[in-house]
């Protein structure tokens, strides 16, 4: 009996250090200050994506709100542009047409999000006329939103992560953007 | 390579067993271990309660189920939805309908985007255009310069477009006026305004995003002022004039105004900013438009309404019927101060008084301040600008109209955004409170066959086709009559209305909903009613609203589903008056001869070419109308290039 309660105790405690150092509770350790990143997060509707994705740049440390909207923009023209190559190469190997059709889609929504949507929210956050860049960001997600029910009745989704990454840290950056109107 | 690894949370590593039966030997060090790490457990765990704040519980579940369309996923793939407050109008103009969740974006095709493009109202060949800039009229010619997009249908790289018109109507286009060439204009050469000096002679204010991204007021000129077309522009040499004051951010400093002279006899400007969420109009004099003096003072603030870009400032007659020269001042005239508000992408206006030695404006109303009151219009309409037409003595109002449909759809189309038909501005009289709007009159030039309809009852809840040919180009005027028996009798009630969030024309109420149905197919799978809600009151008070409904304006998805209006004040032994120009994808409408005035994009799949049609409808449950029209084929414009090879675009 005693055995299996330190096991257990023992098994908890180790859960609960890994979980300890995640990087959403990392931050929480270094303290409660009025972290620029951490407040700005918080207005926006995916906080840990927002806190990882920013804090992931060195340049978040003291940068201004205008600042983390352009390191937020930067982050999403990546995974952007690395989704677009994921959907590319997917689409060579496809064979099912329905699965084509639905990558396809995909592609041309991506090529809007890269061409289009984050070009004018990273003018429009640079230059500051921060209204258009709150729409381009607001466009990327619906962008890849609609990507998104393009397989919903497809049985797989191969793209479902990094989709729901570009839809929610464009989300993010909307939220971003409008602090600064 | 993509890793999406570092945006998760790191799934639990639940299952690792790390002890093994060894463990069992060595009870008394095992005791000691358990008791530290359980120590530490508790400290951890008391760290990650305390700090942890709206972590995404969902998308943890998610990623561990790995189910695909789990509710609370679909829910979190909604737009992001801002506006500070009820009532306030979403910024982003995507608003797909609540039910359509299982729809894909709609396949537009080359038929449907091709009619969208419009026959009348002002736009360039392709390609994104935003606010209007320095309109003016110049030896014989109406000239309109606007924000431009060269490269594509998105704003960016923003440039000057710019065309001619002998009667704000035929539209001719010109050469780029200003493009981004100078080191105080290489990030944008955005919006500025005209001033007409006593000589006849033309300055240009405009706004230049630097190369250090400072927003700054920039002075041009015509290259030749004996040449009508103002085809070449020169900037001043000592650009800019202007550069941010202090307390003021680099970034909110925008839109001069057209200047007006002083009794001292010098120029005076305003231009928009804010401090902190306080919309503010700074004021500079001037008497070259090189060396300006900033006013201790400010022309007028309304706390929470944010940033003010294109502010607008001038006078109205309270007695005559025609427009003023901006600097015109005395005991009949009333002076506006306009904003387009940053926030919530309207436009807004108030009537008061100004203070011409202090340089500051006091609102009539408070209550309906700049910002907080009457917008000028109640759908898509923004960045607004009047100019004085000293050619018919009117002022004349522009103002930009931005797509409502998908981004997508709009690359498809290669275009994006309209500017409204210019509009008459006159103080109205008869409410004091409110600024009337309406078409040129030009604009009557485009009628071709008309067609008229007296006294045309509908009854309560019925439908009425209106045979008048095509329908996709039409200048309506209409009068509706309610019964006043259904007036009087229909008991008032406490439940308050507003357009936005009524559920539109299927909302039957005693007396509303009646009016048009634009851009409606036979089957009515498609409409645009431009209608009349009449609220009672408990205190036997009638209110009526007017409003414009997109919810069913196309099957399609990805298009703003908004029911936009507001109240119209409706004087006594006044009927219900509608004028209502539909061109294709836009519609305008005006109620009560322009006292609230409702602009909106429409996109349907079907009611297109001959097949959209006009109806009269009557959705209400008491009231019965009687309608009585006048309705106008509209002919195009047909705005083109100046037909000059060497000068057209």
């Amino acid at each position: 009996m005693n055995n299996t309660i330190s096991l257990t105790l023992l098994h908890l405690a180790f859960c609960f250090t890994l979980v300890s150092f995640t990087p959403i509770s990392a931050l929480e350790l270094h303290g409660t200050g009025a972290n620029m990143v951490e407040t700005t997060c918080q207005k926006t509707p995916f906080y840990n994506l927002c806190v990882s994705a920013l804090k992931s740049d060195p340049r978040s440390s003291g940068a201004d709100v205008a600042g983390l909207a352009q390191i937020g923009t930067d982050k999403l023209k990546a995974k952007a542009t690395a989704t677009l190559r994921q959907i590319t190469a997917l689409l060579k190997v496809a064979k099912d047409p329905e699965l084509k059709m639905a990558l396809r889609d995909c592609a041309d929504y991506y090529n809007a999000i890269v061409k289009y949507d984050i070009p004018v929210a990273v003018e429009a956050v640079t230059k500051g006329d921060p209204k258009f860049g709150v729409e381009g960001a607001t466009d990327a997600a619906n962008e890849a939103d609609a990507c998104g029910r393009g397989f919903k009745n497809q049985p797989k989704f191969p793209i479902y992560a990094s989709n729901k990454v570009v839809h929610d840290l464009s989300a993010v950056v909307a939220s971003i953007v409008q602090l600064l109107l | 390579m993509v890793d999406t690894r570092p945006f998760l949370p790191v799934s639990s590593h639940a299952g690792s067993d790390p002890t093994g039966p060894s463990e069992n030997r060595r009870k008394p060090m095992k005791l000691q271990l358990s008791i530290l790490f359980v120590l530490l457990t508790v400290g951890f765990f008391a760290a990650l309660l305390t700090s942890n704040n709206g972590s995404d519980n969902g998308f943890v579940k998610e990623n561990e189920h790995g189910s695909l369309a789990s509710p609370s996923s679909e829910k979190q793939l909604r737009p992001v939805s801002r506006g500070p407050a009820v009532g306030v109008s979403e910024k982003s103009n995507r608003l797909f309908a609540k039910d359509n969740e299982n729809q894909l974006a709609y396949p537009w095709n080359n038929s449907m985007l091709s009619w969208q493009r419009t026959a009348f109202h002002f736009q360039p060949e392709k390609n994104w255009m935003n606010d209007p800039n320095g309109p003016l009229f110049y030896k014989g010619w109406y000239h309109f310069f606007y924000q431009y997009n060269p490269h594509a249908a998105v704003w960016g790289d923003i440039v000057w477009g710019h065309a001619v018109s002998k009667d704000l109507i035929h539209w001719l286009h010109l050469p780029l006026a200003m493009v981004a060439d100078q080191w105080y204009d290489k990030n944008g050469v955005w919006t500025g305004s005209a001033t007409i000096l006593p000589d006849g002679k033309v300055v240009m204010l405009y706004t230049g995003s630097t190369t250090e991204n400072v927003q700054v007021q920039n002075l041009a000129y015509p290259a030749d002022h004996s040449d009508p077309l103002l085809i070449n522009w020169v900037k001043y040499s000592g650009n800019p004039v202007l550069v941010p004051p202090p307390g003021i951010l680099d970034k909110d400093f925008r839109d001069p105004t057209t200047a007006w002279l002083t009794s001292e006899g010098k120029w005076r400007i305003t231009i928009g900013s804010k401090i902190n969420k306080t919309g503010i109009a700074l004021v500079y004099d001037t008497k070259d438009f090189i060396n300006y003096e900033l006013l201790d003072g400010i022309l007028h603030a309304v706390p929470g309404t944010g940033m003010w870009e294109c502010v607008d400032f001038f006078p109205v007659s309270k007695t005559e019927e025609n427009g003023l020269d901006t600097s015109v001042n005395g005991p009949s005239v009333k002076h506006v101060v306009k904003a387009s508000l940053d926030d919530d992408r309207h436009d807004y206006y108030s009537i008061g008084t100004y203070h011409e030695k202090n340089g500051t404006w006091i609102p009539d109303e408070p209550k309906i301040d700049v910002g907080i009151g009457l917008r000028y219009d109640y759908g898509i309409y923004y960045a607004a600008k009047t100019f004085y037409d000293q050619n018919k003595n009117r002022r004349v109002l522009w103002g930009w109209i931005g797509e409502s449909d998908s981004e997508a759809a709009d690359m498809q189309k290669g275009w994006a955004s309209v500017q409204s038909i210019p509009r008459t501005i006159l103080f109205d009289k008869k409410t004091g409170t409110h600024l009337l709007q309406w078409p040129v009159e030009e604009i009557e030039s485009l009628r071709l066959k008309s067609y008229e309809f007296n006294q045309v009852k509908v009854q309560a809840g019925s439908v009425v086709p209106l045979d008048v040919g095509p329908a996709t180009q039409l200048d309506i005027i209409a009068e509706f009559e309610i019964d006043n028996e259904a007036l009087e009798k229909t008991t008032g009630s406490n439940v308050t209305f507003s357009c936005s969030s009524s559920g539109g024309t299927v909302e039957r109420g005693a007396l509303g909903p009646l009016g048009l149905l634009v851009l409606a197919d036979d089957s009515l799978s498609e409409q645009t009613p431009v209608y009349f809600y009449i609220a009672k009151g408990s205190d036997g008070k009638l209110k009526t609203f007017f409003c414009n409904d997109q919810s069913r304006s196309s099957v399609a998805s990805d298009v703003n589903k908004q029911i936009y209006g507001n109240l119209v004040p409706v004087l006594e032994g006044e009927k219900l008056s509608l004028r209502v120009l539909v061109d294709h994808s836009i519609v305008e409408s005006f109620a009560q001869g322009g006292r609230t005035v409702i602009t909106s994009r429409v996109y349907p799949t079907k009611a297109i070419y001959g097949a959209a049609k006009l109806f009269l409808f009557n959705n209400a449950t008491e009231a019965s109308v009687s309608a009585s029209l006048r309705i106008w084929q509209m002919n195009s414009a047909f705005i083109r290039p100046y037909p000059n090879d060497k000068e057209s675009q």
